[in-house]
């Protein structure tokens, strides 16, 4: 009798420990569900709050904008300053237009092929004069593009005596792009499999015809890409060309003419006491984000097409 | 008659071949100098770059260098000219924007990794890369013709049924929309992008054989976020913050539009003032002489922290890179 109940007591003990162990442990494992639950949430209503005010940005972009830029008149006429008599009249941006597209033709017939050249070097030398190059086109990579504002200005307007011009904003806009370009031809240059120039090495070619024949080909695709995201960033950039293009109010190509550019129309109309041109600075600044994303979704296209490709 | 023995032919081994064409000195055809000829163009216009904006700013900092650095006002046609107000401006608008912006990132980072589907994950990550390429200037002008207003209608009256709203950020509801808040409000926006498109990146390398072993273990999933993820993505993170900071620190136009201009030293967030890069592009159009070296004098400055702070922050992602080596 006795040995039964000495048997089943400590088993009861048993079970009671377990029990609280259990309840416990269901406790703490609740706690740290209830926990993660309120963290992940807390990530999710983040994701929320940066999401609200981008929307609402390109939502008033293209609310505000989309009316203006409807008008045919707003891309073929050249700017009007509303006065008095006619508070409304706000004409085109022609010149804006024109402007933007000089200056980024200019500043790329400057950039790419020092841009590209420099890659290439960086990619196939491992001199200390290509290491200590890498890190300047890191670092002015990420330099304020204010400065480069500020260098054109010193050196074409003051050293060179060449005024207020396309050519000084273009050349801004060139050392801004440099970086971008040499960074991304080095990366594609280095992506080329070095077992294609093993091959045309062991052809016989020249190292030199290897290189523009087999590896510039291979790495083409990366190098585009690079260079039209740098030519979508310089599109938008205000601050180095407010200090330099002069902002002229007619339509011309020529590199000497001051000229007009997009950002700098939005900055100068926003900041105006008129109304009309306060409206119209949504088209301009639609008419700026289309052209930006066009640019960059494009080369994110193609380059995603040509890895598929391969 | 001697035979004579033709020398051997100029045999080259596939390895001095490559290795000829790796190091580019020793393939000396035009080619090569063409290369060099770049290089050293590229390496003349950093120096030009950075010499003559340097140069430029010499007079000011060889007799008004305390000024620059301490004074407080900028009297604008022959002096003196007081850097003091830009620099405090252009740090409480960075610093401020900075913490909105990584506090808000991280957790968008974060959600965008590990609560997204697969399936939107591309999409959501193209979509932060479009809206970093936004022109700085559109973001300036949505603050200025749209957040401001919404500031003076609705934040400012609510700012002034706070208690201490008037010590802290100054005589509630006298000025118009345009301040320092607005400013680093502004620019967190616009650094968010930046800040999620990398620090998304970041996160999404670290190995799921980590993950899936914490998983394993039992952890949770906030639990596998902080102890795992977030501790292996570590430099990797500052290394994003670092180049917010500096691509706040930079930012122009966006500012020039927001800020208000005005020179003074201001620690009441709701007044207008200004940063180091906005006060250059507002006051530069109409400087003359001095004034423009002075102008100089604040680019070379925030040259100086901007080359810090990248330096900083290619040397922590270069360490992630090495932590990640290791994993």
């Amino acid at each position: 009798m006795s040995g039964m109940i000495e048997l089943e007591e400590p088993k009861a003990a048993e079970h009671q420990m377990r029990d609280e162990i259990r309840q416990i442990s269901d406790k703490v494992r609740r706690r740290r569900q209830l926990r993660s639950t309120m963290m992940v949430a807390l990530c999710a209503i983040a994701l929320c709050i940066t999401a609200v005010p981008l929307f609402l940005l390109l939502y008033q972009l293209f609310n505000r904008g989309l009316p203006v830029v409807l008008h045919p008149g707003f891309y073929t006429q050249l700017p009007q300053t509303p006065n008095l008599i006619t508070p409304n009249a706000t004409g085109g941006i022609s010149n804006a237009i024109i402007g933007t597209l000089v200056l980024s033709l200019y500043a790329s017939i400057m950039a790419i092929p020092v841009g590209v050249l420099v890659g290439i070097y960086l990619a196939e030398s491992d001199s200390k004069l290509a290491a200590s190059l890498r890190v300047i086109a890191q670092t002015m990579a990420g330099a304020p593009s204010i400065l480069m504002g500020l260098f054109a200005f010193s050196f074409i307007i003051r050293d060179l005596h060449i005024g207020f011009s396309a050519l000084a904003g273009s050349f801004a806009l060139a050392v801004l792009m440099l970086p971008v370009i040499i960074i991304s031809s080095e990366i594609a240059v280095r992506g080329v499999p070095n077992t294609l120039r093993e091959a045309g090495l062991a052809l016989g070619a020249k190292p030199h015809k290897v290189s523009m024949k087999i590896v510039l080909p291979a790495a083409l695709t990366g190098i585009v890409t690079g260079i039209i995201l740098a030519i979508s960033r310089a599109i938008g950039e205000t601050a180095p060309v407010l200090l330099v293009i002069g902002g002229g109010y007619i339509n011309s190509w020529k590199p000497l003419d001051p000229v007009a550019a997009m950002p700098l129309s939005i900055y100068e109309n926003a900041k105006s006491e008129w109304p009309s041109l306060r409206t119209e600075v949504w088209g301009i600044a639609l008419v700026l984000v289309v052209f930006v994303f066009v640019l960059s979704l494009s080369a994110r296209i193609w380059a995603s097409r040509k890895q598929q490709a391969r | 008659m001697s035979i004579v023995i033709p020398p051997p032919p100029d045999f080259t081994t596939h390895e001095e071949e490559a290795a000829e064409f790796n190091s580019a000195a020793s393939s000396r055809t035009w080619y090569h100098y063409l290369l060099i000829f770049a290089a050293l163009l590229f390496g003349a216009v950093s120096v030009g770059f950075v010499g003559t904006i340097v140069w430029n700013s010499a007079p000011e900092w060889a007799h008004h260098t305390g000024t620059l650095l301490g004074g407080n006002g900028w009297q604008s046609p022959l002096g003196p000219f007081g850097g003091l107000a830009m620099i405090v401006g252009t740090l409480e608008t960075s610093v401020i924007a900075l913490v909105i912006a990584v506090v808000i990132g991280l957790g968008t980072s974060i959600s965008i990794v590990f609560l997204i589907p697969r399936r939107f994950r591309n999409v959501v990550a193209t979509f932060v890369e479009l809206l970093a390429a936004v022109p700085s200037v559109v973001y300036g002008l949505w603050g200025f013709l749209v957040l401001a207003p919404w500031m003076l209608k609705t934040v400012i009256p609510w700012l002034n049924s706070w208690p201490f709203a008037k010590e802290l950020f100054g005589n509630v509801g006298q000025e118009d929309g345009q301040s320092l808040l607005l400013a680093s409000i502004v620019l967190a926006v616009m650094i968010l992008p930046t800040f999620v498109a990398i620090s998304r990146e970041v996160i999404s390398v670290v190995p799921n054989d980590l993950i899936e072993a914490s998983l394993s273990l039992g952890a949770t999933r906030w639990q596998v976020i902080r102890e795992v993820v977030l501790p292996t993505a570590k430099i990797g993170l500052f290394g994003a913050t670092f180049l917010a900071l500096a691509r706040a620190t930079g930012e122009t136009v966006a500012v020039a539009l927001v800020a208000g201009g005005v020179a003074n030293v201001q620690f009441h967030l709701l007044y207008p003032g200004t940063s180091i890069a906005a006060w250059i592009a507002t006051e530069f159009g109409e400087a003359q002489g001095n004034e423009v070296a002075a102008l100089m004098a604040l680019g070379v400055l925030l040259m100086l922290v901007n080359f810090g702070l990248s330096l900083i922050s290619r040397w922590l992602v270069s360490r992630q890179r090495k932590v990640l080596a290791v994993v």
